[in-house]
């Protein structure tokens, strides 16, 4: 499904990570592995470190940090957010919103829409769209986008596959309206069908959570989880990525009138660093347009990876201009969403250390 | 396809001297997932074709694998 926003704009990204940070060195004893193992391990998906929240510290914790620093910094006024986003696969409580709860913590107004989206990988552009769709009617100017996952409370210590991979992190990004046309191109693809292939079985209302639900098993060597823990097929995950994204990579650029030469900068989600380097071999995107290392320094944080990957790789020209960019989330659901659009300048642009108080 | 070198491939995944065709490949402590994720890889870019996840899951030997591929290159 396509479309064209028009007269918006992103102006700001504060990404938020925990300043627990862990080594795969360090770590692979825990998983039981041998030294041999773990290098043929560490090699295949370039594992170096991630990002760990402490066990009391939830997505909701990171993203109100970051937003909380705008509003210190001054770069945001609460006066100006006419609606609050928060898109998260680890929210709070199952009721109410965790936008909510962030809405009454930082004491913003009441005449605003609060909006609670369930998305993991295409979560950053699902939020995007949603935003500019409420930007049409909020009383206010801008409209604030959190994306956090805590995905390492969804994955067992020990397993040695799910665990090096994962990382936690937050991020704020504001959304306003602006004089400029600015047209943004999007394409949105969704197969329900095969929402089996990243799951949490249990621990919804479909299967509720019962001691045996909480059981561990190890399904392969060192790699153990319980119903409420994330599987993936990997095979099923590893064609999806290669056979339909892309495609719509190709579609979107059709549509925007881009080519591969055109765009600055391919920033997109990033699962590990294995499977998006074959998805740009694929693609014929030379790397250097298409970073891949936030999963090696930061671990894959969900929805959080992209404003992450952009404030990591291209915080620097995109506060100084404009960048011709095209974004690309693909995963859970299954969803898969990318856009063409002109980034920047933006007013902010940066990673910050979430620090406990 | 080459055959020969196809083997030499699937014995650098498994991180191996040499795979025979009637090895099977669970045999091997190395074919586990990750093992399973770099053969689905090495078809795609080495000889351009998608093995689907029922599909690797029926492979028994090292044949079994050179053959499902060979097949769907054609």
């Amino acid at each position: 499904m396509k479309s064209i926003f028009k007269n918006r704009k992103i102006s700001a990204i504060v990404s938020v990570v925990p300043k627990e940070e862990y080594r795969f060195d360090d770590e692979y004893p825990i998983f039981k592995l041998t030294a041999d193992k773990a290098r043929r391990f560490k090699k295949m998906m370039s594992l170096d470190r991630h990002r760990i929240a402490p066990p009391n510290v939830c997505s909701s914790d990171l993203c109100q940090y970051g937003l909380q620093h705008l509003l210190n910094e001054g770069t945001l006024k609460k006066e100006e957010i006419g609606a609050l986003i928060f898109v998260s696969q680890t929210p709070d409580y199952i009721m109410p919103p965790t936008s909510n709860v962030i809405q009454g913590k930082l004491g913003l107004g009441r005449e605003m829409i609060c909006l609670d989206i369930n998305q993991g990988c295409s979560g950053f552009l699902l939020g995007l769209i949603q935003a500019f769709v409420l930007l049409e009617i909020a009383a206010l100017p801008k409209v604030v986008l959190l994306n956090g996952d805590t995905c390492s409370k969804q994955t067992d210590k020990c397993n040695r596959i799910s665990y090096p991979l994962t990382g936690d992190a937050g991020s704020v990004t504001v959304i306003e309206r602006c004089e400029a046309e600015n047209p943004i191109y999007m394409d949105v693809k969704n197969d329900g069908s095969r929402h089996k292939a990243i799951m949490i079985p249990a621990g919804g209302y479909r299967t509720p959570s019962t001691p045996e639900t909480l059981k561990l098993r190890e399904v392969e060597e060192g790699v153990v989880r319980n119903q409420e823990h994330v599987h993936m097929d990997g095979a099923a995950i590893f064609s999806f990525t290669m056979e339909d994204v892309p495609p719509q990579i190709d579609e979107i650029l059709a549509f925007s009138g881009d080519t591969r030469e055109s765009i600055e900068h391919f920033l997109f989600h990033q699962p590990n660093p294995f499977i998006l380097k074959q998805m740009a071999d694929k693609m014929k995107i030379p790397p250097e347009k298409l970073p891949n290392n936030v999963v090696s320094l930061y671990g894959n944080c969900s929805s959080a990876t992209i404003p992450l990957n952009i404030a990591l790789n291209c915080s620097e020209p995109l506060l100084r201009g404009s960048r011709r960019v095209c974004l690309s989330g693909f995963g859970v659901g299954l969803s898969w969403i990318s856009m063409v659009m002109n980034l920047g300048p933006l007013d902010v642009c940066k990673i910050v250390d979430y620090e406990s108080t | 396809m080459d055959k020969t070198e196809f083997y030499q491939r699937l014995a650098a995944i498994l991180d191996i001297e040499e795979v025979k065709p009637e090895n099977v490949l669970k045999d091997y402590d190395q074919w586990d997932s990750l093992a399973i994720l770099s053969v689905l890889a090495l078809a795609d870019s080495q000889y351009g074709v998608t093995i689907r996840a029922d599909e690797i899951r029926q492979v028994v030997t090292a044949a079994d694998l050179a053959t499902l591929i060979e097949a769907k290159r054609k």
